[in-house]
């Protein structure tokens, strides 16, 4: 080996400039940190001719579909400037195809000088590029600069390994980015889609409504105007006999007023329910309008030998809004109960009218029956169904309590009792100034079921 | 004793119970009026019935349920339905049979004449 025959300070001086040139080299890949293959490529060409004396070298690297991605050269300054391609393609010629056969070192003609040419692989297979350095000495490359050079390389295959991961690395966060950002166009689609059918859902229901309302009111309508055409036609027909029966005409023409009446209640009431106007609104108390409403049914409720109870709270708040509407609620729900109890025949027949103020400032109204009852399953749904109860006139079904409940920022419900029967209620906003204190202290009230106005009045 | 063919007629609406049964004694028959399905089907004029003016949408007893039970209890009696709600009269059960009409309210003397003939055409 020729190093044993050097003088041993120059060995030792030697060694030493190997030892730093080595921890320059290892030292790249700190520089390398996160950069590209470019850079790596730059950097290369940049420390390597420094180092070790070099008057040209050459990088190529290529991409991961075998594409030459990069390709640098650094000639000595005395060189004419050729370009990177120029000396790659002079490279081939001399080196050949096969990166496996490349000889460690070849004398040859490049860049218009005679140089040594030590032609590296990049990667184990020179796959990932090469790295060719050349000098015109003629000791090139020595022993320590083959060590250089090939641990130089080496570093690079660990670089460029790395930024080809990081490089995947960023295309799958892409990727995913864009797949999450296609995803939530997506879904912002279905949900406007969503919307859209909500609306259309919603629409379709407000027409359902209407079409239950026009049949409701329909059928209230036809009731009196059927009496009307069968009295008015029974009565021709007695006038028309031979004699006359003109007392029985008599009785039916009076009957016919009297329904054509009950028809135009009918209209008046309905136009008052659906008509555009402004709900007209006062402070009411709900137990005088809950009074007034048992005064006209009373005759209703005794003909069905019904026992009622009625528990209206002393000192109820007010509450604000349209008093005819909320009697025929009232009207309704207690229509309702008789209806459910005209079955009822192995008890005696119990409705049971309360009154009480909520904890949450609102004022309820409880009717509650022991009639056949309710499927709990439907309990929601009854508010829907228009068909299956007749209210012999007196209210235009539950649907139209609902909406008239709701108009007054209020709710209403039914629940199977735990015995027999349904309880309805609904509960309504007390009015501002009832809440204001123009009533008693609330220690002056007392709970409504130790007051209870009338108790088992029974007809 | 009344020798008229006994027509009942069913409706929970009190103003229907008032004036059918006169413009129907006009027609010549005898009349009972009833105000639930249930009453009716108590009452001892089952028999005798020989047509039944049957309201559909009654609270308790629907007059399909009378209807029904008649069957079961195999009573032949031909009946006129009468509703307010159209959609009622097109419904399989009310039109089934040839001793079924249906009219809807309000009708006319003469619809309810000419099905009452048809009936008692056919009987």
């Amino acid at each position: 080996m020729d190093a044993k025959v050097q003088h041993p300070v120059d060995e030792v001086k030697r060694l030493q400039r190997c030892i730093s040139d080595l921890i320059s080299v290892l030292a790249l890949p700190a520089l390398w940190q996160g950069g590209d293959s470019a850079q790596i490529g730059r950097t290369l060409i940049e420390v390597l001719p420094r180092m070790l004396q070099l008057d040209l070298i050459y990088v190529q690297l290529k991409d991961l579909l075998g594409e030459v991605a990069v390709e640098l050269v650094r000639l000595a300054e005395s060189s004419d400037s050729a370009t990177p391609r120029e000396v790659g393609a002079q490279l081939n010629r001399l080196l050949g195809d096969d990166r496996q056969k490349w000889p460690l070192r070849i004398q040859g003609r490049l860049d218009d000088r005679n140089l040594a040419i030590v032609p590296m692989r990049i990667g184990l297979h020179g796959e990932i590029g090469m790295l060719v350095a050349a000098a015109e000495r003629s000791d090139f490359p020595g022993q320590t600069e083959e060590l250089l050079l090939r641990v130089a390389a080496n570093q690079a295959v660990i670089a460029l390994n790395e930024a080809r991961l990081r490089n995947e690395q960023k295309r799958l966060t892409n990727e995913l980015d864009q797949r999450v950002a296609q995803r939530t166009r997506e879904l912002h689609q279905s949900e406007l889609n969503l919307r859209n059918t909500q609306a259309e859902l919603a629409n379709m229901t407000r027409v359902m409504t209407m079409g239950q309302l026009t049949a409701s009111i329909a059928h209230e309508v036809n009731q009196p105007l059927s009496g009307i055409i069968t009295n008015a036609s029974t009565c021709l027909r007695m006038l028309d006999a031979n004699p006359p029966n003109i007392e029985g005409a008599r009785e039916t023409a009076r009957r016919t007023i009297r329904d054509g009446n009950r028809a135009a209640d009918i209209i008046t009431r309905l136009r008052a329910l659906f008509s555009r106007r402004q709900a007209t609104t006062e402070s009411i108390d709900l137990n005088e309008a809950t009074r007034e409403v048992i005064a006209l049914m009373l005759s209703k409720l005794q003909g069905n030998r019904v026992i009622l109870r009625l528990e209206l709270a002393d000192e109820l708040p007010l509450v604000i809004g349209d008093r005819v509407q909320l009697q025929q609620v009232i009207m309704n729900l207690v229509q309702n109960s008789l209806d459910a109890m005209i079955d009822v025949c192995d008890r005696s027949r119990e409705l049971l009218i309360r009154t009480q103020g909520d904890e949450t400032d609102h004022v309820r109204l409880i009717v509650q029956d022991n009639g056949i009852g309710l499927d709990p399953l439907v309990a929601d749904r009854i508010f829907d169904a228009f068909y299956t109860t007749k209210n012999g006139g007196m209210g235009i079904g539950l649907t139209v309590c609902r909406s008239i409940i709701e108009s007054h920022q209020g709710r209403i419900g039914a629940k199977p009792n735990n015995g027999r029967g349904v309880t309805f209620s609904f509960s309504i906003p007390r009015s501002p100034e009832s809440a204001g204190g123009d009533r008693l202290p609330s220690s002056a009230q007392k709970p409504a079921a130790d007051q209870p106005e009338e108790v088992a009045r029974s007809f | 004793m009344d020798t008229r063919a006994l027509v009942s007629v069913v409706d929970d609406d009190e103003s229907v119970r008032e004036s059918l049964p006169d413009l129907l004694r006009e027609f010549g028959f005898a009349v009972q009026p009833f105000k639930s399905g249930e009453e009716f089907l108590a009452s001892e004029y089952v028999q005798q019935t020989k047509c039944l003016i049957l309201d559909i949408a009654m609270p308790g007893m629907s007059g399909f349920d009378v209807q029904r039970e008649l069957k079961n209890r195999k009573q032949q009696i031909p009946i006129v339905f009468i509703t307010a709600h159209k959609e009622e009269t097109t419904r399989p059960s009310v039109l089934e049979g040839g001793e079924v009409a249906c009219l809807l309210k309000p009708f006319s003397d003469t619809d309810l004449l000419r099905g009452l003939l048809r009936i008692f055409a056919s009987v």
